[in-house]
């Protein structure tokens, strides 16, 4: 074993803790072809393959499990194949990033639109498989709404190109078989790698529109009233281009902010629907962009004092539950406090836009979390917290997890994978889809 | 707990590590450095790996972007000192090749092996026609002066700097500038034995180089190496002296300049120990606008010739310019910099490059 093969299991989430004789291999494939053979390696040695991308993921899906396993890191296959400004798309590489696409294309007043926190680290291939999205998810959708086909390398040698549309393949019959059981992109999108490895992608690129935006603070009396506020921005559809929430922070973090609050950049023309539904402030430029940096920053801090950590990184309010958000947080502290947890920082994309595991469309917040970690709490015991936190959403009715930031006990989706890889194979990720994949994550964290 | 621990992970820092720019590959990373820490538990008892990352530790230049741009406020540098010098506490043997440096500092007071004594002969042999008073700036016992300058190691020895120490030296003239110059009593300002975390070994040579600096009575330190200047300004507990860089000396001296009429394709390179460590941004720059030169920014990124690295892993030092080399199209650039050590990276790379006193020197010659 040498410290590469330790290494690549560097990753953002609490699962880090790997068995890294169990890794039988690393690779960093600087093109398809390399990537090709890898996988030809790893099936005739009957092992698994586990795709990882920026690393700045928080499922834990990148590390492999406990699989015997060889590790693919993407981020050597990082070109920007080419540009059609006119025909509204890039091609890229799978291990290009949203920033860097972006200094590409930006020089010609272009954008792609997909913009999480991480976006900096963050490859595409990662974002498609995990579904991710940003804060202006509300108006230009998930990176599934953002992608127009995708090439997979499947673990039998077939390369596959899968669009909206359906799946295209030189194998007729396995293109057919596919298409018989209605493959689309919606299925790789939040697969977490467990179907193939993705080499190339066609993005969609839209101009910078340079329309004039208002930016504006509103502060809330409580969480209710700023999930009921949610609730009618997306009623009315308001075309609201930059919006983040920070439901509560911590007073190492909270310096100016007075959560529950929501910062929202949206058209002039907006603006009074807008003050009909909440008081907006003002906020010049400069402020607007100090508000939006500090959001930005806010998975990242760490106390004064100890270490943050993200426990649970998705809770899915929409419909119903926007106007029981404060009950939930209450709920969710008492959780945390109870297990020694301190409430660190609550905040999220909203209004957002995210998937169900049945590719149906879910309009709300995500709820992204931090906690302040005790010391002396071990792996297992965190990894408990964790499960008591998936059983109080399934107790509050709130989105029990939006199924892209966690896929492990998302029935459906899970279900779907394993009828898609009876076609395609089984040797990407399987530990996903393990039974007694709870008991592994546990391991790790 | 350490400080490594409080690493969330997040990745931010890998695109902006020169190491990982050029090797590609995580265990380069300050993430996947800090990782490996987090992991030790899981490791430790496989003594290769443990040899592995103490030879990684060594695989950096502590630029310091990565502690720049941590959102999470870890101090990355200080990791690396500290793990640095724990690698060289629990295994000496396999840093032998530093400790010969050690030895040379120990013995020679100078980083090359060379006599005290040749510290102040090889530029004084190249300044003495064009000024044959150089001699009288030579410190020696009784002499006093407000502006005392240090050459450091680079300087004083390689012959690669000595158009920068003439054109320093011919510039203090010009400005009819009270100084003094350390010559052979001066000693290395320790600096490599603070990038190899061995400060302990540090003290005697900061002890005399103090001695010396407060003979002089002067008001004044000037150097033109940023790695002389954090020891110098950070460690050598100088009381009354303002330790200045020569680009901050100068912009405070000088008022007016006349500009310059090269028509160059200037870039500007931010030494990473003068910008980042000792936040030294604005002099540069305000002298470049005196002289009214045009030039573009390079990127706020290492050459590769920091952290020893040229001298633990001289392929990857070698690997990290040609890289900036083609990524930032210097080809055809005269790179402006002020640092001797970045001086010789970009001339190992077969560049083009000029220290901002050698522009100073050509202005003030014309009459400015």
């Amino acid at each position: 074993m040498k410290l590469r093969d330790v290494a690549i299991g560097a990753n953002a989430s609490i699962y880090y803790k790997l068995d890294f004789k169990r890794i039988k291999g690393v690779f960093y494939p600087r093109t398809t072809g390399e990537l090709s053979q890898v996988i030809k390696m790893a099936s005739e040695k009957g092992l698994d393959i586990t795709m990882k991308g920026g690393g700045s993921g928080l499922s834990g899906a990148c590390t492999g499990g406990d699989s015997e396993r060889v590790m693919v890191s993407t981020l050597q296959m990082n070109d920007i194949i080419s540009v059609n400004l006119k025909g509204g798309y890039a091609d890229v590489e799978t291990g290009v990033t949203p920033d860097e696409l972006n200094a590409r294309i930006g020089v010609d007043g272009y954008k792609f639109w997909v913009a999480p926190s991480s976006r900096d680290i963050a490859t595409v291939g990662g974002l498609i498989s995990t579904d991710g999205g940003g804060n202006d998810a509300w108006v230009n959708g998930t990176m599934r709404d953002n992608t127009i086909w995708v090439k997979m390398l499947l673990s039998t040698g077939d390369e596959i190109t899968v669009s909206h549309e359906g799946v295209r393949a030189d194998d007729s019959e396995l293109e057919a078989r596919l298409n018989e059981i209605g493959m689309n992109l919606g299925d790789v999108a939040s697969a977490h790698g467990t179907l193939g490895a993705i080499t190339k992608m066609r993005l969609k690129i839209k101009p910078i529109d340079g329309q004039r935006l208002r930016g504006g603070i509103a502060e809330f009396e409580d969480a209710n009233a700023l999930g009921n506020a949610l609730a009618k921005m997306i009623d009315k559809q308001i075309p609201i281009a930059y919006g983040e929430s920070i439901v509560y922070a911590h007073p190492h973090i909270k310096s100016i902010l007075n959560p529950p609050l929501l910062i929202l950049e949206y058209p002039e023309a907006s603006h009074d629907v807008l003050s009909d539904i909440t008081n907006m402030r003002q906020l010049s430029r400069n402020e607007t962009d100090a508000m939006k940096a500090i959001r930005l920053q806010l998975p990242k801090r760490n106390p004064n004092e100890g270490v943050q950590i993200a426990l649970f990184e998705g809770y899915g309010f929409h419909d119903q539950s926007l106007a029981r958000l404060q009950e939930a947080v209450d709920r969710i502290h008492a959780l945390l406090m109870e297990n020694e947890f301190v409430p660190f920082a609550q905040y999220g994309h909203a209004p957002s836009k995210w998937y169900l595991g049945d590719n149906t469309p879910a309009y709300g917040i995500i709820m992204h979390s931090r906690e302040i970690q005790p010391a002396d709490k071990s792996g297992i015991e965190k990894f408990k917290v964790v499960k008591q936190i998936v059983n109080l959403c399934k107790e509050l009715d709130i989105t029990p997890k939006p199924e892209h930031k966690w896929i492990f006990s998302d029935k459906t989706k899970l279900d779907r994978l394993r009828e898609l890889r009876s076609v395609v194979g089984t040797r990407f990720n399987s530990f996903v889809l393990d039974p007694n994949c709870d008991r592994i994550l546990e391991a790790m964290a | 707990m350490e400080e490594y621990e409080r690493c969330v992970r997040c990745g931010s820092c890998l695109k902006f590590c020169p190491l990982f720019q050029v090797t590609g590959e995580e265990q380069y990373s300050p993430r996947g450095k800090a990782y490996l820490l987090q992991v030790m538990d899981q490791i430790e008892d496989d003594q290769e790996l443990g040899k592995e990352f103490r030879q990684l530790l060594f695989q950096c230049t502590m630029c310091g972007r990565c502690a720049e741009i941590c959102s999470s406020d870890v101090d990355l540098l200080e990791i690396w000192h500290r793990q640095r010098a724990r690698a060289l506490e629990t295994a000496p043997e396999e840093f032998e090749y530093l400790e010969s440096l050690r030895e040379s500092l120990a013995n020679v007071k100078n980083i090359y092996g060379f006599s005290p004594e040749d510290r102040a002969v090889f530029w004084i042999d190249e300044l003495i026609d064009e000024l044959p008073n150089i001699e009288d700036r030579i410190y020696a016992p009784g002499k006093t002066a407000e502006t005392v300058v240090f050459l450091g190691c680079l300087m004083s020895f390689r012959a690669t700097q000595v158009d920068v120490v003439k054109a320093l030296f011919k510039t203090l003239e010009k400005m009819d500038a009270d100084y003094l110059v350390m010559g052979a009593e001066e000693f290395c300002c320790s600096h490599p034995l603070h990038l190899m975390g061995r400060d302990d070994a540090a003290v005697d040579l900061r002890k005399h180089n103090k001695e010396v600096i407060e003979a002089t009575e002067a008001n004044t330190l000037v150097t033109c190496c940023p790695g002389c200047l954090i020891q110098l300004a950070r460690y050598h507990d100088l009381e009354g002296i303002a330790v200045l860089h020569h680009t901050q000396f100068f912009a405070r001296e000088l008022e007016t300049l006349a500009p310059s009429h090269s028509a160059k394709n200037f870039a500007y390179h931010d030494p990473c120990e003068l910008h980042r460590i000792m936040n030294v941004r604005k002099e540069p720059r305000a002298l470049m606008d005196m002289l009214d030169i045009e030039y573009r920014d390079l990127d706020a990124a290492c050459c590769g010739g920091g952290g020893l690295l040229r001298m633990t892993d001289p392929n990857l030092s070698d690997k990290i310019i040609e890289f900036r080399k083609e990524s930032e199209n210097l080809e055809d650039m005269v790179v402006l910099t002020c640092c001797p050590s970045c001086r010789e990276q970009l001339l190992n790379a077969g560049l083009k490059t000029r220290d901002i006193v050698e522009l100073l020197f050509d202005s003030l010659a014309e009459g400015g």
